[in-house]
């Protein structure tokens, strides 16, 4: 049975691990199954309910018949395979090794404190995908150099505009407007410059939210589900405004 | 030169999953997994469209739910989601020259709205460009997904550690 305090005390660190999750990209019902786990590993009845930006986080003892529930906003952050891998396997090392709170408090500091991959190493990584990306379309060398380029330039301004805390949905439009304008280079080489422009913004693509709100949907989170996809087709708006905007400009070379 | 094609294809398909994953910030055992996935997939899309004739749609259906069972099958010795294997081995083969043909005829349509016969070509365009785009990414979100469903108590159990012990003592 558990006194009043440890249960806020277990409520306040599931709440934290949950919102975390959310916050991270990962899919709503992997959040609620690991959170009624680690509840489960406490002893403790966990229901969670989630909206896009808070959660409602409700404990119950059945022995005892106290519960708590807590409001808790969920705060934005970089999506993070990492950390929704190591904290899934974190919320089964709970439930199988029987871990107190403290020991699993300790560990998820730990495995949020990890360093998120280098903007450096992603510049790169991303140009060489966007550039593999354009040849997979049929693009030829020179236009693969030029997405190569176009796709540093447009991660490198994006990631500054990301750090000055710039409007999201203003960061894609701008950022594919200029990835599209550094590919229109292609356009004075003989080349598939076509290609090249099409494929220069697309790093940008929502991926994860978009097959998040699949999953939701089909699993029964519809409402969770529409906002992510909602949220990731406004993306995608955007992206095509920075793009359109760039295609104006150049419209009769293209045509 | 058929083989080296296919090869290709899918080399290119894996460097593309890589470099896009770093986005959404991998485990670095995650990797080759990634990569190997995206080639099987992008490869067998490849030739389910240039050999057996396959349309995008299908052919991205058949991808993508190869990719979802062998994210299910190669997730359980590294302890990843399926989720974290699938999400960036499936980015290669978004419709990305479809998603830009509808920006662009878009575009061309709302510029020729005097000429009647330019207009509707252009809407044509625009709503076969953006049907093919939407059906392959819900395809491709669809197939990949749908292993979950078949294997869900495996899928739900991929990054738990010791599964024998918990099986014998959940059978007893």
């Amino acid at each position: 049975m558990k006194q009043n305090h440890e249960l806020t005390e277990t409520l306040d660190f599931i709440a934290e691990y949950a919102t975390y999750l959310l916050g991270s990209g990962v899919h709503t019902s992997r959040v609620v199954r690991n959170s009624q786990r680690i509840g489960a590993s406490q002893g403790v009845e966990i229901q969670l309910m989630s909206f896009q930006k808070s959660s409602i986080v409700s404990i119950h003892d059945p022995r005892s018949g106290e519960s708590a529930t807590r409001a808790v906003r969920i705060i934005q952050r970089p999506i993070s395979f990492v950390r929704n891998s190591d904290l899934s396997a974190l919320s089964w090392e709970a439930l199988d090794e029987q871990l107190p709170l403290d020991e699993i408090r300790r560990r998820f500091e730990r495995l949020t404190a990890k360093p998120y991959i280098r903007p450096g190493a992603a510049l790169l990584a991303v140009g060489l995908a966007n550039a593999s990306f354009c040849r997979l379309f049929g693009g030829d060398w020179i236009a693969m150099a030029v997405v190569f380029v176009s796709t540093i330039v447009g991660l490198a301004v994006k990631q500054r505009m990301q750090a000055k805390g710039v409007n999201h949905l203003l960061i894609f439009t701008l950022t594919a407007f200029v990835a599209s304008m550094c590919a229109s280079v292609a356009l004075r080489f003989d080349c598939t410059a076509h290609i090249a422009l099409a494929t220069s913004p697309l790093f940008l693509v929502p991926g994860v939210p978009l097959i998040n709100g699949a999953i939701d949907i089909v699993e029964g989170y519809i409402l969770n589900g529409c906002s992510r996809i909602i949220n990731a087709l406004l993306l995608i708006i955007c992206i095509a405004v920075g793009l359109s905007a760039t295609l104006m400009l150049f419209k009769n070379s293209l045509l | 030169m058929i083989v080296l094609d296919i090869l290709l294809d899918g080399l290119f398909a894996a460097v593309a999953a890589i470099g896009f994953s770093t986005l959404s910030d991998p485990p670095r055992r995650a990797f080759p997994r990634i990569a190997l996935l995206a080639a099987i997939g992008h490869a067998l899309r490849f030739c389910l469209m240039q050999y057996a004739g396959t349309d995008i749609a299908t052919a991205s259906f058949a991808a993508a739910l190869a990719i979802g069972f062998g994210s299910l099958w190669l997730g359980r010795s590294i302890r990843c989601p399926m989720t974290v294997l699938y999400i960036p081995a499936l980015l290669p083969m978004i419709p990305g020259i479809y998603a830009y043909k509808a920006v662009f005829s878009l575009i061309l349509f709302l510029q020729a709205l005097d000429d009647p016969t330019l207009e509707v070509q252009y809407m044509q365009q625009f709503f076969l460009n953006a049907t093919v785009s939407l059906s392959v990414i819900a395809l491709l979100a669809s197939g990949a997904t749908l292993p979950i469903f078949i294997f869900n108590r495996q899928a739900f159990s991929l990054t738990r550690k010791i599964r024998r012990k918990a099986d014998n003592q959940s059978r007893r």
